[in-house]
């Protein structure tokens, strides 16, 4: 582990990924520990196109704590920040008194700087907080030698925080404890089980500002009865459905689900009062484009999900990337002189036939999208982690 | 009743309403017989503003029935067209045989005419089938002569078409029953119950046609679990509190369960698989307006509420119509050169404060709205007692000026 040399500070860095759930998490029954209403399942996207790199620095010399994010710096006494870092290193202390020789105890009174970036922008609303949130965690878990279950305290930071902190397919188990010691995530496979699996993010055109989750989730708690009825009676099935989905690499049901889960996600917000709107016209486009395309070929090759923001991610096999991607461009063209369309993994240029464009009908939207990045579920070489760590 | 004069049709003429539910219906237990899954509540709007004029005209000289809707031939059978026309005249001739003098047993094996007009353009999407089906049944009892209940067969036609059948507040009861008999409309207060209510139905820009709700809630029925748990467990709740709510004029409690339960519908569509979509972003600004507007003013003093397609009906109290229609105006700038924006009752002009305008913050939408159309609630269907009136000349086609 990194040693305090002569007033140097030890320093380490990480990345962590972001991770688009596909049965979702919406709702809370404990607000501070941030212990959900339901399980919720995701998967983890690929470092190379979109991560968080996170450096701590820990020196005796520091006289606080102090964050910068994305090249700002940050209140540090964020309640949300607090927790990570009180969990930490209250870990850290418990390990060392129960005889951990991997802990820093020394570097545990220090403070630290924080220093965290994302490869994506900022404003493309890209749900940053679960990779900001997993980094943070298992950077200053690298920081004062603490190994094992992470997840708990990620999940502390930001509720899908703690699926990041896996690679592969994750799953939320929501846990019954009120101290939330069992509301943990676990990976369900690793990220090479379904290396056919392709997803495109559809970064949309920016609008007004959505609600923000931790508020939005709120008021959906206390005012909608869809919700309640969802996290009892429908979400469990669901997770089990999906589980299996992804283990026999069924495309066709885990699609299905993941539009459907996503759809109940946005009528639940819809039944709360005010209602909540996440899902806006080009929104509505996407999900019209994804059935008459599955529509015309008879099979579900496309499947869509939406988070609390209008970005759409695309989930999809391999032979179908070139096409649809030529579909999204064909119907939301974007501006010609907008810089690059298409980011992330190579795709190939296709020509769509006149009878798959009448087929689909839709109006095309020009500018609805701004670009579209091409990923793939994250896979790392070595070790089960989620996350990088280099010295 | 009117008798067959030597060979001229006799004929009768009514006009019926349009109802805006509050507690939405939407799925049917029975496909045929229009059995809903739960049960609804309307208000039945006035028919100076908004009416479905029909003329029947009975002949033994017609060779068949035939209908003409807003001037143009339609099929007479249609499943539904063919479930009124069946079962009104079995009624009659059930209520014939058990003895009941009024019916007009001779009339009841001539073919009919009949001719329907909307005094509000088709194009409007103002749930017009309501309206024509409570016409076409009150009309066509008054020709055989049958009296008594007769929302059971308005609801064959169409399922909200029940409701049409009484003025004021109305409820759809869902019953229980395999035969559908005890699935009918019944009012809960006449429409000289609340005065001070009123109702602005704000007319959408024409998009893309919506899907109907004849499949649309049949895929809802069929995929939505969301749906289920709504017609099981919430709407039995809200019906009663409704009821209560119309009952004791509290209207702070009438427009908040009004807006969740357009809300809840519509949540319903969009678990649908396919989802549906029948709210666009101008349903979504009038929603954002009506919330900022009321949480301004501290009170629930608007409310709205959506039916499956993209027209917003608010309602609210009579002392805040000149002010909300200034702010709807303001926000939703109509065509200047576009004709009338404000239709139906009149409307003073007001003058918005500054303040408002900047409490509410919405971004404006220019065209967003095409017309506003001021009304009330108002009576069931009535009889035109004015023989000009009649839609059909005495030959049984529709008059030239229809």
């Amino acid at each position: 582990m990194p040693q305090d040399d002569m007033g140097k500070p030890s320093m380490v860095t990480c990345t962590a990924p972001v991770n688009i759930a596909v049965i979702k998490y919406w709702g809370k029954r404990h607000e501070e520990l941030i212990l959900p209403i339901n399980s919720s399942l995701s998967v983890t996207l690929h470092q190379d196109q979109l991560k968080t790199t996170t450096t701590v620095a820990s020196s005796r010399s520091f006289l606080e704590d102090r964050i910068w994010l994305n090249g700002k710096e940050e209140d540090i006494s964020h309640p949300r920040l607090q927790s990570c870092l009180r969990e930490i290193r209250r870990l850290a202390r418990k390990r060392h008194s129960d005889g951990d020789p991997s802990v820093d105890v020394t570097g545990l009174s220090h403070k630290v700087h924080i220093c965290s970036v994302n490869n994506f922008p900022t404003a493309a609303g890209l749900a940053s907080s679960a990779a900001g949130f997993a980094c943070l965690v298992f950077t200053l878990a690298r920081v004062y030698g603490v190994e094992g279950e992470l997840s708990g305290i990620a999940r502390q930071g930001s509720g899908s925080a703690c699926r990041s902190m896996h690679g592969g397919f994750v799953q939320w188990i929501m846990g019954h404890q009120e101290d939330g010691k069992d509301s943990l995530a676990q990976q369900v496979e690793p990220e090479t089980h379904w290396p056919e699996l392709r997803v495109l993010v559809l970064v949309a055109s920016v609008e007004r500002k959505p609600i923000g989750s931790t508020s939005g989730m709120q008021t959906s708690v206390q005012t909608s009865c869809l919700l309640k009825h969802r996290a009892d009676s429908v979400v469990p099935g669901r997770m089990e459905e999906m589980i299996e989905a992804v283990h026999r690499k069924d495309f066709s049901t885990f699609a299905e689900l993941t539009m459907k889960d996503s759809n109940q996600f946005h009528a639940t917000c819809l039944d709360t009062y005010p209602p909540i709107f996440y899902l806006n016209n080009v929104s509505h486009q996407v999900i019209s484009l994804v059935h008459q395309y599955n529509s015309h070929y008879k099979e579900t090759r496309v499947a869509y999900t939406f988070d609390a923001g209008p970005n759409a991610v695309i989930y999809t096999l391999q032979e179908h990337v070139t096409e649809f991607v030529q579909v999204v461009s064909h119907f939301f063209p974007p501006e010609t002189n907008g810089g690059q369309f298409l980011k992330g993994l190579p795709v190939d240029h296709a020509v769509l036939s006149e009878e798959l464009k009448q087929a689909i009908g839709i109006e095309p939207m020009p500018k609805g999208i701004r670009y579209i990045i091409s990923t793939k579920v994250h896979s790392l070489s070595l070790g089960k982690h989620g996350i990088h760590t280099t010295q």
